[in-house]
């Protein structure tokens, strides 16, 4: 790095196609050398696509990719390995039952042959320890916290002399600490003389850890990479939403929806939770730990009508079996839930959904949809279960009741009897919503209900819960973005291992939250 | 519908497709391949008495078949038709001699609900494996094929036993011509109309119930339907008892129709045939009555081969093979063409 080209990464006119759709449309940027550089947009804006068109792994239609101030074959992984560009991708791919050298050992160099866990755990801990990564080597890696894996992820990225290092939404999966710690590492890193480039989706984070940013909407690059200290975060926002998008939008959502500054919910004109019997409470519920994720520990919980009910936490601490005991499909162990002043611990989730219960599951694709099956099919669902199974239907009128619904939540499809998978996911959602928030929705759980979603249509969907919410529905919001619940909720509850640590009332103070969500700090609860 | 018929044309593209390959194997193989073709065009449908024939093996291949597309579509593989159709044939046969005697108006419908009853009961016992223990109902169905089998022939050479018999199978006393509802021919207005009955219900069952929507649904993804409160048993182990009551019904219909009585290994392709159907059909319910009368037809064909071609009539198996392989790339490459034709993000 004696005759240090301008660039570390350049991309001149990069274009791709998959099919019909365009992920990237002539996409020019250079970033130079020794720098944390950060590439912002909201989902759907094609910053994946970037990244990975710069580690080889997409093929542009047209353009080239030029890396230290060599152009370098496109689409091919060792091309811009060969020529130092790593990527760690949003979701790792570490084997979980590998220890940590073998991990190093294996997934870094490929090679095989005989060795000692005694030598391999020498021959990476130097290495290891070089990128602060403090842990025991001969751990396996499903044992270990995320933020651990993420480092290891890093160092294994690191291990053949990097000199891009291409990070996918590192801070997706983490908690407010464990962003800090990975932005050490990445400050860290700069001092070596690594270039950084960070694909983000927060206006703070990229604030407060980048020298320059880049923003993509809709596939095309709108400005960058511009110096973070000639930008405000108010421009920012308004060049990741778009000027028109951002005029229709509540000044705080905007906000949240873009992370410009540490969410708190300032606001003052919340309606206060109507006073009432519980809508749902459960006392003491304890579950068996199942495929969907580990167990309950004694939950304590109750919702009010008229409540929005954040759940936060980092992912993987019981979530997905909160919401499945409420909706009985947890093996429960002990406690009781009560929905709507019915015992219902007993009871199969169809009686809980004839009281009210909705569900907007984790997985839309899934839990959510059949998607190789109709719209009107998928949308009729929940009504058809009501009745008898050989009660007679008319599919003309299903259909036509459906397509009004569908209509009344400005779903965009063609005709109700396309597949459910043709549609993109903020429709595919809005079609969960249009069947699960009905007059008589009493409690609804919305599970990460905008993962994967657009601005526009995350605002819908937080428009939707609030709606429902001031007509006296309880809702649960379960999210792994602290913005979005935050902005949204009326009380915060903080879930770790499976229990319950900690609530909160706005304003939300994001330090306290956050070291409730690590189990840093006790007494945080109020 | 307008759907449904085009789905079974465009199966039966591949089903041509099927025929032309074996033209070319049986030409490799030394026998003239345009007058096979045309033999088994000729045996199906257009001698005289052929639509007749077809039609006789097309109506309990279509009862079958509808079943089979019953289950299928919840998403349980019954591939069992074979034993639930044994089995409803060997329990109308107990019935006929527990009840022999009575007045026919009473007998006949008995001996069907008998039949019916077996068949649910041979699909019962998969059905609640795979339920209460998710045992694979391909592997158990399957099995239950084999045990149906050997049951016939212990039937047939034991309790219902004909002592006058003398041919190489064993078979059951005939049942009093009073209570059969067709000659040997087998093709009488009473099995048309049962067979007209089953496929009005079974229609409307698909179409106009909740039912049908919501077994369609566990079909395609039982995790959604988990979700919205449905008890997906109660979805497969109804789906599954239908199917094995019709499949039990055109055992009792081959039994007291043409047969008149059981022999040890009758019949020995009825159910696997009718699974062909169901999915050349792609499970809907009038794309099977079409499949079936093509099937039914390629059935009265064999009987027609070794005169008009000279080909041993067990070249309708290979036809029958040759389909069932035409069929399944035909999913699988439709399936890729979709996967390809839709990038996702």
């Amino acid at each position: 790095m004696s005759n240090s080209p301008q660039s570390a990464l350049e991309c001149r006119n990069v274009t791709v196609k998959f099919g019909d759709v365009t992920a990237l449309s002539e996409v020019s940027a250079s970033f130079a050398p020794g720098q944390i550089h950060a590439v912002v947009g909201q989902n759907g804006a094609g910053k994946t696509t970037f990244a990975r068109v710069a580690a080889g792994l997409v093929q542009p239609t047209l353009g080239a990719v030029n890396v230290m101030g060599r152009d370098i074959r496109t689409g091919q992984v060792s091309e811009s390995r060969a020529a130092g560009v790593e990527l760690v991708h949003q979701s790792f791919a570490l084997p979980p039952s590998f220890t940590v050298a073998e991990t190093m050992e294996f997934g870094a160099t490929g090679k095989g042959g005989i060795y000692s866990r005694k030598g391999l755990a020498e021959k990476w801990r130097a290495h290891l320890a070089g990128l602060d990564v403090q842990t025991d080597l001969n751990r396996r890696i499903r044992d270990l916290p995320i933020e651990t894996q993420q480092g290891i992820e890093i160092a294994r990225a690191l291990v053949t002399d990097a000199r891009v290092l291409i990070l996918d939404e590192p801070t997706a999966v983490l908690s407010p600490a464990g962003i800090d710690m990975l932005f050490a590492r990445v400050r860290r890193l700069k001092e070596r003389g690594v270039t950084v480039i960070l694909i983000l989706h927060k206006i703070r984070e990229v604030l407060g850890i980048a020298d320059t940013v880049t923003v993509l909407r809709g596939g095309r690059k709108v400005e960058g990479p511009l110096p973070v200290a000639e930008v405000s975060g108010e421009r920012l926002a308004n060049l990741i939403v778009g000027e028109a998008v951002a005029k229709t939008l509540d000044r705080h959502d905007r906000d949240a929806l873009v992370g410009t500054k540490a969410p708190a919910h300032e606001d003052t004109d919340q309606p206060v939770p109507a006073a009432g019997p519980a809508i749902l409470s459960m006392k003491a519920v304890s579950t068996r730990p199942d495929s969907g994720g580990i167990a309950l520990d004694g939950i304590d919980l109750e919702i009010r009508p008229g409540e929005i009910v954040g759940i936060a936490g980092v992912e993987g601490n019981g979530q997905k079996t909160l919401v499945r005991a409420i909706s009985a499909l947890a093996d429960l162990e002990g406690g009781s839930i009560n929905l709507a002043g019915q015992d219902v611990t007993r009871q199969p989730l169809a009686v809980r959904r004839r009281i009210g219960l909705r569900i907007i599951p984790f997985e839309r694709n899934v839990e959510g949809l059949s998607l190789t099956s109709s719209l009107w099919q998928n949308w009729s669902a929940r009504e058809l279960l009501q009745g008898s199974l050989l009660k007679s239907i008319r599919p003309a009128a299903i259909r036509d009741a459906c397509d009004r619904a569908l209509k009344a939540w400005s779903v965009h499809y063609n005709n109700a009897g396309q597949r459910a998978g043709s549609l993109s996911g903020g429709n595919a959602q809005k079609v969960i919503l249009a069947r699960e928030i009905d007059p008589d929705a009493k409690l609804i759980i919305a599970a990460q209900p905008t993962r994967g979603l657009d601005i526009g249509a995350t605002a819908f969907v937080w428009q939707a819960l609030r709606q429902a919410r001031d007509r006296g529905a309880a809702i649960l919001l379960i999210s792994s973005d602290l913005d979005e619940l935050f902005d949204i909720s009326d009380r915060v509850v903080v879930m770790l291992s499976g229990r319950l640590n900690g609530e909160f009332h706005a304003p939300f103070d994001i330090g306290l939250v956050g070291a409730a969500m690590t189990g840093a700090a006790a007494g945080a609860s109020a | 519908m307008k759907d449904s018929l085009f789905t079974v044309v465009r199966s039966l593209i591949f089903v041509v497709l099927a025929l032309i390959l074996c033209a070319l194997v049986f030409q490799l193989a030394g026998y003239n391949a345009p007058v096979t073709l045309w033999a088994v065009l000729d045996g199906a449908f257009l001698r005289s008495g052929a639509i007749e024939q077809s039609l006789r093996w097309a109506l309990p291949l279509f009862i079958t078949a509808v079943g089979v597309g019953i289950s299928f579509r919840a998403g349980f593989f019954n591939i069992g038709a074979q034993g639930q159709f044994y089995v409803g044939a060997i329990s109308a046969a107990f019935a006929a001699e527990a009840v022999k005697g009575g007045p026919a108006f009473l007998v006949i419908p008995t001996l069907l609900l008998a039949g019916m009853l077996g068949g649910a009961l041979w699909a019962l016992w998969p059905g609640l494996l795979r339920l209460r223990s998710g045992t694979d109902e391909v592997i158990t169905t399957l099995m239950g094929n084999f045990m149906a089998g050997l049951l016939l022939v212990y039937v047939t050479s034991g309790p219902l036993k004909d002592p006058s018999g003398s041919g190489q199978q064993a078979s059951s006393r005939p049942l009093d011509p009073a209570y059969r509802i067709s000659d040997s021919l087998g093709l009488s207005p009473t099995i048309i109309m049962i067979a007209v009955v089953v496929g009005i219900l079974m229609w409307l069952l698909v179409n106009r119930t909740a039912f049908g929507v919501l077994a369609s649904l566990a079909g395609r993804n039982g995790t959604m339907v988990e979700w919205q409160g449905a008890r997906l048993w109660k979805l497969g182990l109804s789906s599954f008892l239908v199917s094995g009551a019709l499949a039990g019904l055109a055992g009792t219909i081959e039994f007291m129709g043409p047969n008149g009585r059981i022999a040890s290994g009758f019949l020995p392709a009825h159910g696997f045939t009718a699974i062909l159907i169901a999915l050349v059909a792609n499970l809907s319910v009038l794309g099977t009555a079409v499949a079936a009368v093509f099937f039914g037809g390629l059935a009265s064909a064999a009987l027609y081969l070794p005169i008009m071609a000279g080909l041993p009539s067990a070249a309708i198996d290979i036809i029958n093979a040759a389909i069932a392989l035409f069929i399944t790339a035909k999913s699988t490459f439709i399936d890729r063409v979709m996967r390809l034709g839709g990038p996702k993000t």
